[in-house]
């Protein structure tokens, strides 16, 4: 058993959605994953994968860092694909199996709805692999700071977002050397019953628990340390700006929008 | 750790600077709420630009000695100034000025054992830039700070690089340039090289040596005695008191107190002292001593008879006594873990029943992977690995192995979770499905073994930290394997907890239990039958600790992250210097032998 996660994957290149404010990217990309939802015809289909590759070439990722990021992905839209292709009733029927029975209304679903959710994906991937764990915890900060006067704490949130992205793999990590461990010891992680199974997992996740207060108590160290104090003024090394090129590319996601409803 | 002392974190109060050293502790008394004194009337002074090393063993107070230095902890009495700033005094109505803290935090750098939990972003230019940002200090002087700090640690073509791939002392390196950038007029450093192999730790001793030039006051904690050779001063503490204080040449030559505080003295001042020379602690004083002591030679006769290893790849039949199969066959095994890299490429070697082996090789040479193989967690992509005469291949047979090849993981402690110390040790032993009663025994005769008797029903977690390691231990040799596989397990402990452990796995080899240890340190791997250097992702060298550590491979070893163990290198030395020939003594009682025999040829 061994996991290795990799979140944060940001690829250090220069090109123009690099140079861009995070804050463009995340309202860009947030955009175009729920823009996904909306798109039911072959022509919107073809105006989202547009957009989105358009931002690909833009952004000069190696394409296959970026084919790397669907494949754990393609299990789950083959299932939806699958779901959608058997129990969609409409339109003409093309065979049958049984009680089920394939329709061309299911074929054009399984299409759609599948091909769909890869716009989706990519999008966001793209904004990790473009932006800096950094940029993304001071784009969040800044986009939310409006909520502060309703008690939302958005710098902390922000805060804890980053540690997330950098304590993950350390963990998961850990877990897996644990996991290697007990097994070592005969423990059954993964087999047998159900409730085997969660009584074989109670000793990993008591040992896991203490290790995460380990680093927690370290980590609070390290953040006294170096001067953190949650909500106080701080400068940054490079602050968010505006250019012209984020009006232009907001702009052109505000279009792309536009021409989705257009196409309906 | 626990509570305790008063931990510093927000609050205000008015201002008190006060000028002078760097930092000025004045009859400093902390407890914990537990009730253990961590520092007892500790009254000492670290002057402007000076470099100050603590030494002491585990639980003398070191690391809360630090937290005091850099202002993260308050003490219970005396008083404290730092960087200029009277931060505490406990004659004061209200002893702890929070505001003073605050300010003198500012101008105070740590930097702690654990590289991991002290990188809070995922790209190392980020991590650099996150202390000034807090500090306020405007964005160009943050640029100018992150690339002068990354280029004083020699880091500077790692910038956008993720801390999380980094080795351990690149990490470490990281989290040192975090610090600086804030140019702290104080940096403490709290053991920066327990956790690193030989090369990361060279890598931080070469960075302080910067330092000191530059001018940085520095105050450097560890339990390496021999990484205090080049401090200005040091203070040795025991149980909370400072009880040595003075230059390094003159704390080491009260060897009777430092060999009673568990602490091991440089290797020089050992040979100095074993060859009844003048106690000395530095290289080349000592190397002039044995050579003017040393008689005329006496016809030195060629060139040494060091034997050679075999070459990488070729079969060592010494290893495998032909009428008893070996414990662990390992037949051209490849692992991989994606498809851009091999993490094992082609390794071969054979343990012999009872032999105790030493794995070595730097961070990323395939250790890990080869251990993780060898206790049959996972199955090699190519290749074969037998444990006694069952293969590794078959999941049914790799789960049937896992009773008799123990696996001690780096940082045993860390698996702990059981709520008494005997359900911890017995965990193994019920998988096995054994009886209660014979689990009992089993458990009881483990923590015999390892020196915890009478702990059953302590909780783990409240185990001083060598105790839970020990605690870990008993939990896999209560399964009684035949094969006992360990990945650094003196990692992290001083040298008194080394030795104990180093005792009891002497003691489990008694019971005929092979043992596999992956270790970095040379001196560890000489003392085993059997050396495997790896080197990415190959065998490099196999053979006795005699063959494998041999002037031959002196490149090839160095190439590959390593050293010779020093009782060879200080050979070579002298010999080198014009001494006879020594041999190849690989133990320091070898080459005391070897220079009063007058270096004749050993036989």
């Amino acid at each position: 058993m061994s996991m290795r996660i990799t979140l944060g994957q940001f690829i250090a290149t220069d090109s123009p959605i690099h140079r861009l404010d995070p804050r463009t990217k995340v309202c860009a990309a947030l955009v175009a994953m729920v823009s996904v939802f909306f798109i039911h015809t072959p022509a919107q289909l073809v105006l989202g994968f547009a957009f989105v590759l358009a931002a690909v070439a833009l952004a000069r990722v190696p394409a296959h860092r970026l084919l790397e990021s669907i494949v754990p992905l393609v299990a789950v839209i083959a299932l939806l694909s699958l779901f959608n292709l058997l129990l969609t009733n409409t339109g003409d029927v093309l065979a049958t199996l049984g009680p089920l029975s394939i329709t061309d209304d299911g074929v054009r679903a399984a299409v759609l709805y599948s091909l769909r959710l890869v716009i989706g994906v990519l999008a966001g991937m793209l904004l990790l692999l473009t932006t800096t764990p950094a940029q993304l915890t001071d784009a969040f900060d800044a986009l939310l700071a409006p909520l502060a006067r309703l008690g939302l704490h958005a710098h902390e949130l922000a805060m804890v977002f980053s540690l997330m992205l950098r304590f993950i793999p350390t963990l998961a990590n850990e877990a897996s050397t644990l996991a290697d461990a007990q097994t070592a010891r005969g423990g059954a992680l993964g087999e047998g019953s159900p409730i085997k199974r969660v009584r074989a997992v109670v000793p990993l996740v008591v040992a896991l628990l203490a290790s995460s207060l380990h680093h927690a108590n370290d980590l609070s160290r390290a953040l006294d340390a170096r001067c953190y104090e949650g909500g106080a003024e701080r400068s940054h090394w490079h602050p968010l700006r505006m250019r012209r090129s984020d009006w232009a590319a907001l702009a052109l996601t505000v279009a792309y929008i536009a021409a989705l409803i257009a196409l309906r | 750790m626990g509570g305790g002392g008063q931990l510093l974190t927000d609050g205000c109060r008015a201002d008190g600077r006060a000028p002078g050293a760097a930092a000025r502790l004045e009859h400093v008394t902390l407890r914990y709420e537990s009730g253990t004194q961590a520092l007892e009337d500790v009254s000492l002074e670290v002057a402007q630009g000076e470099r100050l090393c603590v030494l002491g063993a585990n639980g003398s107070g070191k690391s809360t000695l630090a937290s005091v230095l850099c202002g993260l902890l308050a003490p219970d009495e005396g008083s404290v100034q730092l960087v200029g700033h009277h931060v505490f005094d406990a004659t004061r109505p209200q002893p702890i000025d929070f505001d003073a803290y605050r300010t003198a935090r500012r101008s105070l750098g740590l930097v702690f054992q654990n590289p991991d939990d002290q990188i809070v972003t995922t790209i190392v230019e980020e991590d650099v830039a996150f202390g000034p940002e807090n500090l306020g200090v405007p964005a160009e002087e943050i640029g100018r700070r992150v690339e002068r700090e990354l280029r004083r640690v020699a880091l500077s073509d790692y910038a956008k690089a993720d801390p999380t791939r980094l080795s351990g002392g690149q990490k470490q390196r990281v989290a040192i340039a975090g610090a600086l950038a804030m140019e702290p007029r104080l940096l403490v450093l709290d053991e920066p090289g327990a956790l690193l192999d030989v090369r990361g730790r060279q890598a931080i001793l070469r960075v302080m040596g910067r330092l000191q030039r530059a001018g940085t006051t520095i105050v450097h904690i560890t339990h390496f005695m021999d990484e205090a050779l080049e401090a200005d001063r040091v203070v040795v503490l025991e149980r909370g008191r400072v009880i040595l204080e003075g230059p390094p040449a003159e704390v080491f030559s009260h060897h009777d107190a430092i060999a009673s505080l568990g602490l091991e003295e440089p290797f020089s001042a050992r040979l100095a002292l074993r060859l009844s020379l003048p106690w000395t602690c530095d290289d080349s004083t000592l190397e002039r001593a044995i050579l003017d002591a040393a008689q005329p030679p006496q016809t030195p006769s060629g060139t040494s008879p060091a034997p050679v290893a075999k070459a990488a790849g070729t079969r060592n039949p010494a290893s495998s006594r032909h009428d008893t199969p070996p414990a662990l066959r390992v037949e051209h095994v490849s692992f991989a873990y994606d498809r851009r890299k091999n993490a094992l490429d082609d390794v071969s070697f054979e343990v012999a029943q009872g032999a105790s082996v030493a794995i070595v090789g730097q961070t990323g040479s395939g250790k890990s992977t080869l251990l993780r193989l060898l206790c049959a967690l996972e199955a090699p992509d190519r290749g074969r690995i037998y444990v006694g005469n069952v293969c590794t291949t078959r999941k049914r047979d790799r789960r049937r192995l896992h009773g008799s090849i123990g696996y001690v993981m780096q940082h045993p402690e860390r698996q702990l979770f059981a709520e008494t110390v005997l359900e911890d040790v017995s965990f193994g032993p019920q998988n096995l499905g054994l009886t209660p009663d014979e689990v009992r025994h089993r458990c009881h005769k483990a923590l015999d073994l390892v020196g915890l008797t009478g702990l059953d029903d302590a909780s783990p977690f409240e185990l001083s930290g060598g105790q839970q390691r020990l605690c870990a231990l008993a939990g896999i040799l209560a399964m009684e394997p035949r094969v006992l596989v360990l990945d650094e397990p003196t990692a992290g402990l001083d040298p008194r907890g080394r030795r104990g452990l180093r005792a009891i796995l002497e003691d489990v080899r008694r019971h005929g239990i092979t043992i596999v240890q992956v270790t970095h340190s040379m001196e560890d791997a000489a003392h085993a039958d059997h050396v495997i250097v790896l080197d990415q992702a190959r065998v490099l060298l196999e053979g006795t600790p005699a063959e494998v550590f041999s002037v031959a491979h002196e490149e090839l070893l160095t190439g590959a992250g390593l050293g010779l163990p020093l009782p060879l290198a200080w050979a070579l030395r002298l010999e080198r210097a014009g001494h006879p020939l020594l041999g190849a003594p690989l133990t320091l009682g070898e080459l005391v032998r070897a220079l009063k025999r007058g270096g004749a040829p050993c036989p």
